[in-house]
């Protein structure tokens, strides 16, 4: 039961962590009305992903590998795109709210609130196929003594649970420190899902180097083991990173960060010289 | 209008790449059944014809286990079954041309796994679009 439990947990963090940050900084940014967009998102991704998984367990045609890949390489791209653009949208709002021009915040907040349904809808639904069949597959297994769908959806609710500690811990920090945090912390994802992709991509001999490995800790990080779970479930982290995989990784991770510490801590950055009336929204 | 379509686009390719992708759910004829065990990765046969294999993976373990059909280099992954926890079934369906492959069960999901050759013959039937050599 427990290797089941954190396949589980596993499967359901990356998207937890997503939503939970998405949705505490609505809240914080006092826009709760978006939030009916994110539950909207997870509905349909949720439902989606176990009528498709359904289907193809219990229906007469399956899904070939190639093109389980080719859809899960896509929503990853995707995924990182969009969660890069919440990165970047979320630094633009916190920057709006220091200097105090409510009017520009709103008109940030009203451009992005479209796209939070697409971002709700790809973080859980780039994995959520694979969880669904994870979990009918669960289901379907004859339980000998354990009970692999107990496990597996236990795993799932941990998940949810630690999404939702990390969501009243976010409601406690400051605005700076919240917007610096979730923003490196989204960083860290998007880093994670990129350079598992060019992993996948790597595999399918699309890239190179499948073979040249930048390190393996695998003795030290099992991946089987509820730490090696948690790394895989945040950070996307494996134990065997090959080195394009690192490379990646830093190409992406880098010049975020830089682009986060210059944007939410301009400490000594002389402020430009505003006027003090609202520009009108245009 | 317009971009009322665009917004369509993705779900449709998704849509028509989920359709092109779907294969015959072949559970009882032409299966080959894997068992994976701590120390034993057990096929019902080394060799099938090409086309489309189905690989029906039982991880008899008691650790989470992967399966991988790998290219005769042993890197390249034709098709890979993660996310079999104790106590699970799981489907590969993958398209395979004729050639010589390597199979491997990763209990414990690291290292290079129990492997074993694994053998397509010609069978006239092609592989399919998507499993590009």
């Amino acid at each position: 039961m427990l290797a089941n439990y954190l396949i589980g947990l596993r499967e359901g963090l990356e998207a937890a962590l997503v939503v939970t940050i998405l949705v505490a900084y609505l809240v914080r940014t006092g826009r709760r009305s978006a939030l009916r967009q994110v539950w909207t998102g997870l509905a349909i991704a949720v439902g989606v992903s176990l009528a498709a998984g359904a289907a193809l367990t219990f229906g007469p045609r399956g899904l070939s590998f190639q093109a389980q890949e080719a859809l899960g390489g896509t929503l990853s791209i995707l995924a990182v795109g969009l969660v890069t653009w919440m990165i970047i949208w979320m630094s633009r709002t916190a920057r709006f709210l220091k200097s105090e021009l409510q009017g520009r915040l709103d008109g940030a907040l009203a451009a992005g609130g479209a796209a939070v349904v697409l971002v709700t809808l790809l973080a859980v639904g780039r994995e959520g196929l694979e969880t669904a069949l994870f979990l009918w597959a669960a289901a379907q297994s004859t339980g000998s003594g354990t009970d692999p769908l107990l496990g597996a959806a236990l795993g799932l609710a941990t998940a949810v649970a630690l999404g939702w500690a990390l969501y009243r811990g976010a409601l406690k920090l400051n605005l700076a420190k919240f917007f610096a945090w979730t923003g490196l912390g989204l960083v860290v994802v998007a880093g994670g899902v990129l350079a598992y992709g060019v992993h996948d991509l790597q595999e399918a001999g699309v890239l190179p180097g499948i073979g040249s490995l930048a390190f393996d800790v695998s003795a030290a990080i099992p991946p089987d083991s509820w730490y090696g779970a948690l790394l895989r479930g945040t950070l996307n982290f494996t134990a065997e990173t090959t080195w394009l995989q690192a490379i990646a990784w830093l190409a992406y991770v880098l010049p975020m960060t830089w682009l986060l510490v210059r944007r939410l801590w301009p400490r000594q950055a002389p402020a430009p010289t505003r006027p003090q009336t609202e520009h009108v929204a245009a | 209008m317009r971009t009322r379509h665009l917004r369509a686009l993705p779900a449709l390719a998704a849509a028509s790449l989920l359709l092109a992708g779907c294969v015959a759910n072949t559970p009882d004829d032409g299966s080959i059944s894997v068992t994976s065990s701590a120390d034993a990765c057990t096929l019902s046969a080394t060799s099938a014809p090409s086309g489309t294999l189905t690989f029906s993976i039982t991880n008899a373990g008691d650790q989470a286990t992967e399966f991988y059909l790998l290219g005769a280099d042993g890197h390249k992954v034709i098709g890979e079954a993660e996310n079999i926890g104790p106590g699970l079934t799981r489907t590969l369906v993958v398209q395979v041309d004729p050639g010589d492959y390597v199979t491997a069960c990763k209990p414990g999901m690291s290292g290079d796994g129990i492997r074993a050759d694994f053998t397509v013959t010609g069978s006239g039937t092609a592989a399919g679009p998507t499993a590009a050599s």
